[in-house]
């Protein structure tokens, strides 16, 4: 089975990954702080363009990804506004009781939480994993023995959902579908967990021998493969959000 | 000559385990040495790998205690499976990963990469290659290509080629042959057809973690027959030795009472919508012994899976007189046996795992004991009846897997590469009871590498190419009677 979410390569892709990182935290720590709805709004179409534009990726898999997110969006906002508190009501039914306070609340409640969501997105769509690694350890100094376990762990990914699957056939052979009940949740869940876990785990250990049998060791003075700088797109990502997140700002204080 | 690598009585126990693995070992390698280190599983041969690189203590954590250890100061590991030795997702940067550990710099990285490539014969049109698409007889020569990078002096080859086809091993040998002329090569390897041709000495071990002869390979071969065989160590000629003294396949007749079992037409099976096996028209009847050949990837896996309805599957397929539909229960007709025993436990105990099916049916207990204390005989499992199915040998947990999927006596027996892996006792005595389950009237379908295992044992021959079954060959029984006693 192949995880594989490759496409066109677009400028998101060539910044720089440790600052990509970087700006998109600095962004969601901003958004915590925004109370304004049209300011929010304006934030959030500003981060939905590049994400819908510039990811690479065709629009049927943005579509796709988009919807849990959009659901999240939804049940957010409308949790908040029809049970919030206020003081101008607008409707009231039994439980239910929408004031103009709870549902303008509600909205920047639900875009808080998409936001979070695009901008993680667009940063997962964007980066592959090996140049984040590389480049933290370059820029940032992370230590490679950390850098390098990650790596070694995402290869492990694609290798379990295999495992997983061949469990699942084994399971059937011997009729363990037929079970019902709570038990057989309690007994499914064991049966699945134990020859992944135990399998996982001596993978791991094997992969950590052939790493160290290959010469890995934990100093921090070694060659890279790939050598990550900045580069001008790293500055256009930069402008991108300090221009256009001004000028939405101003937008919203003007009223538009 | 120079020594190259030393260990003067070396003394190591694994945690947990009630005796000493080796006690007072001692051994000496020299310079340019190709030697082979033979015994049964489990006596410790990889250990001694381990200890000689330095990878135990230093990696792996195992107390041992040694008078005098001289471990090469450059040498390279060549591991047993190819999935869990790679860090990186791709050929270049796993290569690229031993360099930059080497302190090579950047500029001579993509060149030394292609060098080392070419040196094992492995020619991408693309270097930054996915390493999972890559096979597994590729995937150990990537191995090979990525130890090449340290320039080892010394070689240790832990079996290479454990999980790979015939196919595949050759690749391996030759290019090892290849690569390792100026080398010293140390190499633990069961199936040592390719092996002998350059190896120059043998160090045998028996069960207890010692050694029983050192010597020049003519010598070690023609005096330890005896020893080998009780190991199960697939020495040249134990084929035609076995073929010579069992009276089993001698005395060999087809199942008379033909029942139809399987009955397939215009059958297709789909992974991710794929279409990816086609048969036009295949049956199978009770009595038959049925080998499944073909190159690696062709789809024989597949063919069985699409049987079981692993997978999304259309057209016609009958089993004994009923057509079998995704999701109805035809775990009472049909049992499969993965190639990975590992993944078929579903019990704590090895008792347990062989009674769960019976159990699920709600048997009555004293039929359900009476039919596992048989299988546990049956299958040489009696003294483990309590152990968990992972604390079991390679061997063992085989036969605990077949014993296990056949308890409730089904009909048809699918089996992928059973044989795979094991030593020549338990292959031998494995092949033994599916040949009398099918005398009995069992069809047994198993998909094998093993020639010998199609020459000898089946009865009918389906050879699966791209995804289809392209031949459904009867062989004759008497031909073989025949050619058994030549």
């Amino acid at each position: 089975m192949q995880l594989d979410f490759s496409s066109k390569e677009t400028w998101l892709h060539r910044i720089n990954p440790s600052l990509k990182l970087f700006v998109l935290m600095m962004l969601c720590i901003v958004v915590l702080s925004v109370h304004d709805l049209l300011f929010m709004m304006n934030f959030t179409v500003i981060v939905l363009i590049l994400f819908l534009c510039f990811t690479g990726q065709p629009l049927k898999r943005i579509l796709l990804l988009f919807i849990p997110f959009f659901v999240v969006f939804l049940s957010t906002s409308s949790s908040m506004i029809l049970f919030g508190q206020g003081n101008t009501t607008w409707f009231k039914w039994g439980l239910i009781h929408i004031t103009e306070e709870s549902f303008f609340r509600g909205l920047l409640v639900g875009f808080r939480a998409l936001l979070f969501a695009v901008l993680g997105l667009t940063f997962a769509l964007t980066t592959r994993p090996v140049y984040l690694f590389y480049s933290l350890m370059q820029q940032v100094k992370l230590n490679p023995k950390y850098a390098y376990s990650f790596m070694a762990a995402l290869r492990l990914v694609p290798i379990m959902l295999e495992e997983f699957q061949t469990i699942q056939n084994a399971m059937r052979v011997r009729g363990v579908v037929r079970q019902t009940g709570i038990q057989s949740v309690f007994f499914k869940m064991k049966a699945y967990a134990i020859p992944m876990l135990s399998g996982s785990i001596r993978r791991a250990h094997r992969i950590a021998v052939a790493m160290e049998a290959k010469r890995f060791s934990d100093t921090k003075n070694r060659t890279y493969y790939y050598e990550i700088g900045f580069s001008k797109h790293d500055l256009v990502f930069i402008l991108y959000f300090v221009i256009l997140l001004l000028a939405g700002y101003y937008g919203a204080v003007k009223g538009i | 000559m120079e020594r190259i690598a030393h260990v003067e009585k070396l003394r190591l126990k694994f945690p947990g385990d009630a005796s000493l693995l080796f006690k007072d070992l001692s051994s000496t390698f020299y310079k340019g040495e190709k030697v082979l280190l033979l015994g049964p599983s489990g006596c410790g041969k990889s250990t001694l790998l381990q200890v000689l690189s330095g990878l135990i203590p230093h990696s792996i954590d195992v107390p041992m205690k040694a008078e005098a250890l001289l471990c090469p100061s450059s040498w390279g590991y060549v591991f047993q499976d190819p999935d869990s030795q790679f860090c990186m997702p791709f050929v270049d940067e796993e290569i690229a990963f031993v360099l930059e550990n080497m302190n090579v710099p950047k500029q001579q990285m993509i060149e030394r990469i292609h060098h080392h490539l070419q040196q094992v014969g492995l020619s991408l049109p693309d270097i930054h290659t996915n390493i999972q698409t890559l096979s597994g007889g590729m995937k150990q020569r990537l191995a090979i290509a990525s130890i090449l990078a340290l320039k080892p002096d010394v070689l240790f080859l832990d079996e290479p080629t454990a999980m790979l086809d015939p196919k595949g091993t050759k690749e391996i040998w030759n290019v090892l042959k290849e690569v390792g002329q100026e080398k010293t090569l140390i190499i633990v390897e069961h199936k040592i057809d390719h092996v002998l041709e350059f190896i120059e000495r043998i160090i045998l071990f028996n069960e207890e973690g010692q050694i029983i002869a050192d010597g020049p390979k003519e010598e070690i071969l023609s005096t330890y027959q005896n020893e080998m065989r009780e190991q199960g160590i697939w020495f040249p000629g134990i084929w035609e030795e076995y073929l010579e003294t069992t009276s089993l396949l001698r005395s060999r007749t087809p199942f008379e009472k033909k029942e139809k079992v399987l009955d397939v037409q215009s059958f297709k099976g789909f992974r991710q919508k794929e279409e990816k096996i086609r048969v036009d028209h295949l049956q199978a009847y009770s009595g038959e012994w049925i080998v499944i050949k073909g190159e690696n990837g062709a789809g024989k896996s597949t063919l069985l899976h699409a049987f079981m309805q692993f997978i999304k599957t259309t057209g016609h397929c009958e089993l004994v007189g009923s057509p079998i539909k995704k999701g109805k229960k035809h775990a009472d007709l049909v049992t499969f046996v993965f190639q990975n025993p590992e993944f078929q436990f579903v019990a704590n105990s090895v008792y347990e795992d062989i009674a769960y099916s019976l159990k699920i049916d709600k048997k009555d207990t004293r039929e359900i004991e009476g039919k596992v204390e048989e299988l546990l005989e049956r299958f040489w499992l009696v003294d483990h009846r309590n152990k968990h199915p992972y604390q079991l040998s390679m061997g063992q947990k085989r036969r605990l897997s077949v014993a296990a999927s056949i308890v409730k006596e089904q009909k048809l027996i699918l089996l992928d590469e059973p044989t795979f892996g094991q030593d020549s006792k338990n292959t031998f005595a494995l092949l033994e009871w599916m040949e009398e389950l099918r005398q009995k009237g069992t069809t047994i379908i198993m998909i094998t590498h093993d020639e010998q295992i199609t020459n000898n044992f089946a009865t009918r021959i389906w050879t699966i190419d791209a995804g289809k079954v392209i031949s459904d060959e009867i062989q004759s029984m008497n031909m073989k009677t025949e050619l058994v006693s030549v």
